[in-house]
């Protein structure tokens, strides 16, 4: 059943007809939905202003496909309405097969659909850019109304401009038909047209974020969220509660030993809990156990600004390699403290800690070898309570690895506390 | 009273977006930003927000386009390889006038280059790299704070100006913990896009107003109007008009010039008796920042301009700064981008230096400590 199409005689060039299409499948619509066209031909809508009040947007060619997509989120409720040219299968390409694929609700009308089309023909059609024509270039044709389908979009129908009534109707229950709908517009001649899907699925946003919710309500099931967390200091003036200058941390080891976790445990306990102000750094090798692994956080009463530890107060050395890059930058009347089963030879002022054995004892792993650097760190300065250590090891661990890394951190304490001890009196 | 978290610059960048009311998120994933789009992935939903990851970078661009027109604001994140891919959809929202915010976290270029190296090598493809003579904003966080704090100033200048605004970050801070202040809600006063008042059929959606733009109707509110790619007239139909074109010229250059007491953002440190200034800007600042402390302590009269607006460029300072010291350094990580801008404003006045590199490897203040002294030594 076509539409009553008032056909005005005078304009029958190929703009004023689509325009008219348009129109008319707007008027067909009982809730007379305005879309909004997202089109390639700057030309459309100079023939739009005796129709419906539409607005128009017309992007960088094959992009409206993408533009779309943004629409689609901002304003759930609107029609779009894409009337592309070739571009939809050239620049556009990409952009439609995942649009397809992807479901998302639009209409997207391709004209000279013939060009494009496997069913026509029309051999000996000449472009200035390739005398030989489209049809006998060595190239095979996109044909974007078949890879719609098989990409199981929601609905895909063709239609000519030489039938603007039915065309109408067909572009106006693809727009009705929720998802990703195409419609092959053909003006040579009059083609069968065919729904070749009919599926109705969701809109994609829709979908994207239902599924998004049931998978974080999944997640929070099964890790239910911790107790609230305790924050040491949040005054408005973020003075600390005591005096730090700036205090330079290093804690250089191998891939696996937990020196980044570290380091967060380390920045969130001086950070979050004694209410200084930290930064925390790392340079990572490519590989993931194994490779050099160095992590940086520095503390203090004042804003950090640059977040190297050149100069170090402490540094852990938790392996031996570049030792004596890394040893000869201590501060003097710095810590250097290195791992006794590791590290050796670093003379008198070293306090050497079996670290990663300390972990290994407590976790099993050398995992911890990181957290147990940060008991010796601990033993050795003020700058950061042994207390806000536990607590930052409990919020940046499961409750089921807590306990064993706070009682390895705590064993790196008192092993540092002996060795010092013993250094002072032998 | 704000709330102090440590996080990492990414996070602080999308917990920035989130804070200026960002609610639509399109892009493809890059390191070293991958993690914006990770956050945002889960936070978005969580405020009823749309996260995507497009299939390319020219679709994220142009879906946070499309967001924008239909009233949301919207961000994308990226480096070297995808802003190259954006810069064709980056030219149509800024001739047509469409906010939306663009994070750069540089990368080592050009090409693939090297993907987890820091570096600033993109200074000048934010200011020219999509084609023709256009206005644009960037802005260059130099610590996890400014991370935070100018991502909700891109989306407030991106509104107000109607234009694009590119953060351009870089892994220093990007992957850098630190503590931050974090406003609580309510403290963060956030720059809503205002609304046309008068009546549709008077609606000039591109009115070619000296030094302003004209509110941007969201699609669908009852305002009909065209956007195009092409030069068009106030309407926003297209035009070859070249009186047109040049009022719109002006009104363009015009939005932003007229502004930059609101857009030009930078920190100044000891340079009112500074000898040698240095200019820097992401990343870098730090290390300038800290040469700052150590010259001090040494007794060497060093300041420093940290920019945080680096486009359009803090002319009228920069001369001044000239005019006032006997040299000024510029350390960045690229081979003199922003130098060659300084230069050219501080040309006659005083020498300008740069220390340079682009290997992957950050410039220490130890290094900038070795110029300023080699400069104004004795044997200087």
């Amino acid at each position: 059943m076509s539409p009553a199409l008032q056909l005005d005689a005078t304009r029958t060039e190929s703009w004023h007809v689509l325009m008219q299409v348009i129109t008319s499948a707007v008027e067909l619509d009982p809730r007379r939905r305005l879309p909004l066209v997202l089109t390639s031909l700057p030309e459309l809508p100079e023939y739009a202003f005796d129709g419906p009040p539409i607005s128009f947007i017309h992007g960088p060619p094959g992009r409206n496909i993408a533009l779309a997509a943004g629409l689609r989120a901002a304003l759930p409720a609107t029609p779009l309405l894409l009337i592309m040219n070739a571009d939809a299968v050239t620049l556009g390409m990409n952009h439609l097969i995942h649009a397809a694929r992807r479901n998302m609700g639009m209409t997207l009308m391709i004209l000279r659909a013939e060009v494009t089309d496997k069913v026509t023909r029309s051999v000996g059609k000449r472009t200035s850019w390739r005398v030989y024509g489209i049809q006998e270039s060595i190239e095979k044709k996109a044909t974007p109304l078949e890879l719609a389908t098989s990409l199981e979009a929601a609905s895909v129908a063709r239609g000519s401009l030489e039938d603007p009534g039915e065309l109408a109707r067909i572009v106006h229950e693809s727009m009705l038909t929720p998802g990703f709908t195409m419609v092959g517009v053909t003006s040579a001649s009059n083609l069968p047209t065919g729904r070749l899907s009919s599926t109705r699925l969701p809109e994609y946003f829709e979908a994207y974020r239902d599924w998004s919710r049931s998978l974080r309500e999944r997640i929070a099931r099964e890790q239910p969220p911790q107790g609230p967390m305790v924050i040491g200091t949040t005054d408005a003036t973020a003075t600390p509660r005591r005096h730090v200058p700036r205090y330079e941390v290093r804690i250089v080891g191998v891939g696996g030993q937990g020196v980044k976790l570290a380091g967060s445990v380390l920045g969130t306990a001086a950070g979050e809990l004694e209410g200084l102000w930290t930064t925390q750094r790392g340079e990572y090798g490519s590989a993931t156990r194994g490779g050099p692994s160095l992590v940086d956080v520095i503390l203090g009463s004042e804003r950090i600004g640059y977040p190297r530890a050149d100069h170090p107060d402490v540094l852990v050395l938790l392996a031996a390699k570049s030792i004596e890059r890394h040893a000869a930058g201590v501060k003097p009347g710095g810590h250097l403290i290195v791992d006794a089963d590791r590290v050796d030879g670093t003379g008198a002022t070293a306090i050497a800690v079996p670290m990663v054995r300390i972990a290994i004892e407590h976790t099993g792993k050398p995992l911890a070898a990181g957290i147990v650097a940060l008991g010796c760190i601990a033993a050795v300065s003020d700058a950061v309570s042994l207390d806000a250590l536990k607590t930052g090891i409990a919020h940046n661990l499961p409750e089921r690895l807590a306990a064993a890394n706070i009682a390895a951190m705590v064993a790196g304490y008192e092993q540092t506390r002996k060795v010092m001890e013993g250094n002072r009196h032998g | 009273m704000p709330r102090f978290e440590v996080m990492h610059g990414n996070q602080a960048i999308a917990e920035g977006a989130i804070a200026a009311g960002c609610r639509f998120y399109a892009g493809y994933p890059i390191t070293p930003s991958t993690e914006i789009a990770e956050i945002l992935s889960d936070r978005l939903p969580e405020v009823d927000g749309v996260f995507v990851q497009m299939e390319d970078e020219i679709a994220s661009m142009a879906a946070i386009i499309g967001a924008s027109l239909g009233g949301t604001k919207s961000a994308t994140a990226t480096s070297g390889p995808g802003f190259s891919l954006m810069q064709e959809n980056l030219g149509f929202a800024i001739g047509s006038e469409i906010p939306c915010v663009v994070i750069n976290v540089q990368r080592v270029g050009p090409s693939t280059g090297l993907p987890t190296k820091a570096a600033q090598g993109d200074v000048m493809q934010a200011r020219w790299g999509t084609h023709g003579d256009h206005p644009i904003i960037a802005l260059s966080p130099g610590s996890v704070q400014d991370c935070f704090d100018l991502t909700v100033k891109a989306f407030e200048f991106s509104e107000k100006y109607r234009t694009p605004v590119i953060v351009l970050a870089d892994a220093m801070v990007s992957a850098l913990e630190e503590r931050i202040a974090v406003p609580c809600t309510g403290e963060l006063a956030v720059y809503e896009r205002p609304r046309p008042t008068g009546s549709p059929q008077d609606y000039l959606p591109f009115a070619f107003t000296r030094g302003g733009v004209a509110p941007l109707a969201p699609f669908g509110e009852g305002y009909r109007y065209h956007v195009t790619g092409l030069l068009h007239d106030e309407r926003g139909y297209p035009t070859e008009d070249s009186a047109l074109a040049s009022r719109w010229w002006e009104h363009m250059h015009s939005k932003i010039d007229d502004n930059l007491d609101d857009i030009l953002l930078y920190e100044e440190r000891h340079l009112d008796d500074a000898e040698v200034a240095l200019i820097a800007y992401g990343g870098t600042a730090m290390a300038a920042d800290r040469a700052v402390s150590l010259a001090r302590e040494q007794g060497i009269r060093l300041g420093l301009l940290k920019l945080q607006t680096i486009w359009p460029f803090p002319e009228a300072r920069v001369r001044a700064l000239a005019q006032g010291c006997r040299r000024i350094i510029v350390p960045e990580l690229n081979f003199g981008q922003l130098r060659a801008e300084i230069e050219r404003v501080a040309a006659g006045a005083t020498p300008v230096e740069g220390i340079n590199k682009a290997d992957g490897t950050q410039i220490t203040p130890g290094e900038i400590l070795e110029v300023v002294r080699r400069k104004t030594g004795p044997e200087a």
